[in-house]
Order: structure tokens, then C-alpha cells, then sequence
């Protein structure tokens, strides 16, 4: 059923109204009738959603199906939010403006903790229950998640690892089966799907253990992932905003996971095994989806562009039809020691608009601890090469917060940024994030420091910074930064504070920082949580071990 | 170096779901649709190259009407040419009259 709400509502009362109507270059628009109905939502605005490459796989991978549509909805701006709950309206997805509560599944992308109360605003805007045990017939999916157990309450079926591939499984679940226990317990045995209800979760001796309550269900639970992704799905008919996006490209993946060994890595667990895709694959997809969107940008997309194991050919291959149309390249990514050496002149070729590098620790003992593996004085020959490329700026990341860091490790950060400064003559951007004991890193047994100590660090670095128009910083708050940590590592029982926090910001203030974050903080109290277990990594093993990743070191 | 640059003026008309896209959107819809044709487009120099394309006027925000634009190419093309590559290209509310 599509209902009229694009005519009795007026856009132009919003702010950039193009994020609602759902107009782009190659979108999908079919009839409901007869057809499996999916919702893809996005717990954030469209701007950024659209930015993300797997809701794009997923929504092109369902949509091939003749008997699935497949639409999307992200997180309305406050303005739009606060209309529907005043005028009583529900959330709508963008291509046939359908109710959320109109769809047969709704499926999530979880991929930032923090968006995790807008995950629930978009189901109760809806018109949905949040937690699961209320919804009668719809299922709510969802994926790109570490830790899914905070979210147990509201979700009913977690899909854990790379979706591409289970799609026609999960596809032929919803044809055979119609009702939504029955679409439960047969989902929980593929492999790859978590399904919280047909397990008990309890915590003792120390050491969290999942018992099954469904004969069928899986345990342990195994990621899953696409074993070729020459033949896995690409989706080249780029659906292309007419207005613009966060990252305003195409991301052409050359490779998944990353050979290294970085401590404090999580993405190296989430996407492994390293995987890569063969050059011609990749010049195909480059074709076909300039064919089919005519964007102006592309970027080769992958954790570590440098061990790609033909990078100088694939370049070569391609650089040729960038050139000739103008074309934007971008290859985040990449080792200093390539820009200097082996990819320099064809790098100089191409149309590039910033160069990425990720220091991570600005003295040497420290990042070999970490297993950064990084030629300093490379580096430093190869920012002096960077002044010869047609570059706006230089982005450099760094990271503090590590229990064995010293005060030198510390203040060693401003001294590199005044040298990359001084030797390549270019504006720099510097990152410094706090170090997260995120879920199947290496490190996910270490502690998260404090915010006292985190602030005193904090305090360190910027006391050792020469500020000036050229070199912007970034440091992460560690308030915000512990939120997200005891987020990604709770257990099953921390439902009630994110749903407190939910209940609490009726202004929708996910967008402002500081009251989002006091409003975490008075629910984590209210609920009279102690988040410090979560960070001291006391525990044997943690709410996420029933997951098997797989990797091996 | 010059490259030969071949100017069309077209009028399109922006109506239905196409009002809510600013004078920006629109540049940027109109050089993806442009790309997707196999016309020979002219693109501007310097740092940072991309299609060529000008605005007699802007249109506010919201309301539907004319915007007048020039192309350019690299070698001779036809009103009837370009009219017959680009229709195909352009979305639903943007039209050329």
C-alpha cells in the first residue's frame, strides 16, 4: 500500500529536502503486489548512508530478484522527525514513500554505535514496537555489526559477516515461509544468522556462555564471508544522487581485509580473510558504473591499497580512462614508501584530490608495538616527492590511549606534524582518535584507560602542537570515546540503557554533542550500569565470543 | 595548449520531484547526464578539470520554470543531436524545451 503522504506534505518545509524524494539515477521502483517487501534503513542522514558501500550491495543484490523490492529509509534530520510525530505520520521509504510499518522485513546497517538510538527512532516513527517480543509479522535484520548482543532486545535476526552471498538463501526463507516464527526458526540455521530469542545468554564463573533454547539453531555462531570477489556482486547500476553526499565517489573495491597485523585493528577481523579482486574485474566495474552513473569520482577502495599484489599494473590499466575523462581518482590507503617509489610518476598522471597517511604513532617503538609496520624516513622522502603532485592537503592519523604510551610517544605527535608540515610545504589535517579495545581486534583483551587519564593525554599532545592556519586537528573527545567502547563491548543486559537514552532524547538530538552524550550518561546512571566492567577486560571472555571470526594469525 | 570549444545553448525546464535539487544539484545532474552520452564534452582547465557548463540565471529553490544553459564540446554538435543523446540521460522533471 502506497500512501499519499508526498502530496499532503510539502518538502519545501525541510531542511535540503533532496534527501527525501528518492529520485536518484538508476533507482529501483517496483510494485508491491505479490513481491517479498524489504526496507533497508540506515540509522544516520542520507548523506551519509548513501556514502555506504554495503547498503548499496545489499539493495542492488535483492533488488535482482523479480519477486523482492527492495527501498531504503535513513534517519529523517530533526526537523522532518519532529513533523511526523506532531502530525502522527510515519516514516516513509524514499522510493514509494511506504510506511515502514507496510514492509515485510526491515533490515539494518549497525555500522557506528552511536546511531544506535536512531535506530530505534526510525522503527518508532515507523509505526513499529522496538523491541522485537512486541513486533508480530515484521522482522527487523541486522548487520555490520561486531557485538550484537547490546542490541538482542530489539533486533530479531542478526546477519553476522559478509551478506552477498546468503542472499538467495535468505530470499527463498521468505518465499517458503510466511509467518514470522516459522521465518525465525529456519533463518537460524543458516549459517552466519544469529537469532537472539532462541538463545539464553548468562554470565557466570566470570565468563559469558550462550544456551540454546531452539534443537536447530547454530553455536557457536560463524561469520560468514564471499569467497571470490571476482563473481560476488558489484552493484555498477551506482545509484546516483542528484545532490551531494558524504564521500561523493564511486568506491571500486580492490581488495577485502588486510594482510597486517595491526594490534589495535578491528577491520582486519571484520573483513577477513584478505581477499583481493583480479584487475580485469575491477577495470569491468570502473567501466560499467561510469557507463551507468557518468560520476566524476572513483576511488579504489581497500584497508591497505599498498599490498594490493599488482597495484602498478591495476594503475596502469586504468589510469588511461580516468585521464581521458577526467576522472577522479583517490586510492586511500597507501604506504608512504609507494608514493615515493614504485607509483609515483603514474600517481602524478591522474586527477587526485588528497593523500592519506596513517602514521598512527608518532615514534617508532610505539608503532611496533602496535605492528605498524612504517619507514620513517621513507615517509619523509615521500612527503618532499608529494609537493610535485597536484595534492590539496595531506590527511595523517594518529592514535593515543595505549596503556604502555610515555609522555614522549605523546608529545613526538606535534613534532612530525610541524616536520610533514615544514617538508612538504602542503596544509595537513591530523586525526588523533582514541584507542578503542574494539571486539575481535588482537587487542580487545586490553583495557580502555580512564578519562582522567585520557584528558591529562589529551593535554599532552595539544601542549606539544604549534597550531596555525595549515594544520587542522581532530581529537577525539574521550567521553565520547569511552561511550562508544562500552557500547561495542556490553552484554545483552545493556538494552535498557540505550532504550532509556532513546526514550530520553524526544528532540532528536543525535546531530549536537553534547547533550547527546549527557543524555547516554544519565541513562547509563539511571539504569545504574557500571560501564567500567565493560572497559577493564576483566572477564575470561566477552558477550561476543560465541561469534567465530575465523581468522588466524 | 587550445581546444577548440563548441558552445549549444539549451533551455530545460525543472518541475515536479526536480524543484527540490538547487542550481548546484543541477550542474552536477547535468555533467553526470553529459558523461553518460558519448558526446565529445569540453572540460574546463586547471587544477581541478571538470565539464563545462554555464548558467544565464538561477532558479530559486522549490518553484518550477526555465534554466538557461550553455554546453560545450570539442567538436560540432547539433541542437538535434545533443537534444537526442542527452533526453535519454536526464531524470524525471528536467526536460528540455
Amino acid at each position: 500500500m502506497v500512501y499519499s503522504l508526498f502530496n499532503v506534505m510539502d518538502f519545501k518545509l525541510f531542511q535540503k529536502p533532496q534527501r527525501y524524494i528518492g529520485n536518484e539515477w538508476n533507482v529501483v521502483k517496483k510494485d508491491h503486489s505479490n513481491k517479498v517487501t524489504i526496507c533497508l534503513g540506515y540509522p544516520d542522514l542520507y548523506e551519509v548512508g548513501m556514502s555506504n558501500l554495503g547498503l548499496r550491495i545489499i539493495y542492488g543484490a535483492l533488488n535482482q530478484f523479480n519477486d523482492v523490492v527492495c527501498e531504503r529509509v535513513f534517519m529523517p534530520a530533526p526537523d522532518l522527525a519532529r513533523f511526523l510525530r506532531k502530525r502522527n505520520k510515519k516514516l516513509f521509504s524514499l522510493e514509494t514513500k511506504t510506511p515502514l510499518d507496510q514492509f515485510a522485513v526491515l533490515g539494518f546497517n549497525f555500522n557506528y554505535v552511536l546511531n544506535f538510538i536512531n535506530f530505534l527512532h526510525i522503527l518508532n516513527l515507523g509505526g513499529l514496537p522496538v523491541k522485537a517480543s512486541q513486533r508480530r509479522d515484521i522482522i527487523v535484520l541486522g548487520g555490520g555489526i561486531d557485538n550484537p548482543q547490546p542490541l538482542a532486545e530489539f533486533v530479531d535476526v542478526f546477519f553476522l559477516g559478509e551478506f552477498e552471498g546468503t542472499v538467495p538463501n535468505f530470499v527463498n526463507v521468505l518465499r517458503k515461509y510466511k509467518d514470522k516464527e516459522s521465518r525465525l526458526k529456519a533463518l537460524s540455521q543458516i549459517e552466519g544468522v544469529y537469532v537472539p530469542k532462541f538463545y539464553t545468554s548468562v554470565f557466570e564463573n566470570n565468563s559469558y556462555k550462550l544456551i540454546k533454547d531452539y534443537k536447530y539453531a547454530k553455536l557457536p555462531i560463524k561469520r560468514v564471508y564471499v569467497r571470490d570477489l571476482n563473481t560476488s556482486f558489484y552493484p555498477v547500476k551506482w545509484l546516483t544522487p542528484h545532490t551531494q553526499i558524504i564521500h561523493d565517489r564511486i568506491p571500486v573495491e580492490i581488495a577485502r581485509g588486510c594482510p597486517n597485523q595491526c594490534t589495535f585493528c578491528q577491520a582486519r577481523a571484520f573483513y577477513w580473510p584478505y581477499r583481493q579482486r583480479s584487475i580485469s574485474t575491477i577495470e569491468e566495474t570502473v567501466k560499467e558504473s561510469y557507463r551507468h552513473s557518468g560520476y566524476e569520482n572513483f576511488s579504489f577502495l581497500s584497508l591497505s591499497a599498498s599490498d594490493y599484489s599488482s597495484i602498478e599494473d591495476l594503475i596502469d590499466r586504468t589510469s588511461a580512462f580516468f585521464q581521458e575523462r577526467k576522472i577522479g581518482l583517490s586510492l586511500p590507503s597507501l604506504r608512504a614508501d609507494d608514493i615515493l617509489g614504485r607509483l609515483y610518476t603514474k600517481l602524478a598522471k591522474i586527477k587526485k584530490t588528497s593523500l592519506t597517511i596513517a602514521v598512527e604513532a608518532a615514534n617508532e617503538s610505539l608503532r611496533r608495538d602496535l605492528n605498524k609496520k612504517i619507514d620513517i624516513n621513507k615517509l619523509f622522502e615521500a612527503v618532499k616527492v608529494v609537493r610535485t603532485l597536484r595534492l590539496k592537503h595531506i590527511k595523517t592519523y594518529f592514535m593515543f590511549g595505549f596503556p604502555q604510551e610515555t609522555g614522549d610517544d605523546l608529545a613526538a605527535i606535534g613534532v612530525l606534524l610541524r616536520k610533514l608540515h615544514s617538508q612538504s610545504g602542503l596544509s595537513l589535517n591530523a586525526s588523533i582518535n582514541t584507542f578503542i579495545p574494539k571486539p575481535f581486534s588482537l587487542w580487545e583483551g586490553e583495557p580502555m584507560q580512564t578519562e582522567a587519564v585520557l584528558l591529562q593525554k589529551k593535554n599532552v599532545i595539544l601542549r606539544n602542537v604549534r597550531f596555525n592556519r595549515n594544520l587542522r586537528i581532530f581529537l577525539s573527545n574521550p567521553k565520547k570515546s569511552i561511550l562508544e567502547a562500552v557500547i561495542c563491548r556490553a552484554d545483552r543486559k545493556f538494552w535498557s540503557v540505550i532504550y532509556r537514552a532513546f526514550t530520553k532524547d524526544t528532540e532528536f538530538s543525535t546531530y549536537d554533542d553534547a547533550s547527546f552524550l549527557k543524555l547516554w550518561y544519565n541513562a547509563i546512571e539511571e539504569e545504574a550500569i557500571d560501564y567500567r566492567f565493560y572497559l577493564e577486560a576483566k572477564t575470561d571472555n566477552f558477550p561476543w565470543s560465541f561469534i567465530e571470526t575465523g581468522q588466524k594469525l | 595548449m587550445n581546444i577548440a570549444k563548441y558552445p549549444v545553448k539549451i533551455t530545460l525546464y525543472k518541475k515536479g520531484e526536480m524543484i527540490y535539487f538547487s542550481q548546484l544539484d543541477i550542474m552536477h545532474v547535468l555533467e553526470r547526464a553529459l558523461r553518460r552520452t558519448p558526446l565529445a564534452l569540453f572540460y574546463t582547465q586547471g587544477f581541478n578539470p571538470h565539464v563545462k557548463i554555464s548558467f544565464s540565471k538561477a532558479l530559486k529553490l522549490g518553484v518550477e520554470g526555465k534554466i538557461e544553459v550553455t554546453l560545450y564540446f570539442t567538436s560540432k554538435v547539433s541542437l538535434d543531436e545533443l537534444t537526442g543523446n542527452l533526453t535519454p540521460q536526464l531524470p524525471a522533471g528536467l526536460d528540455i524545451v
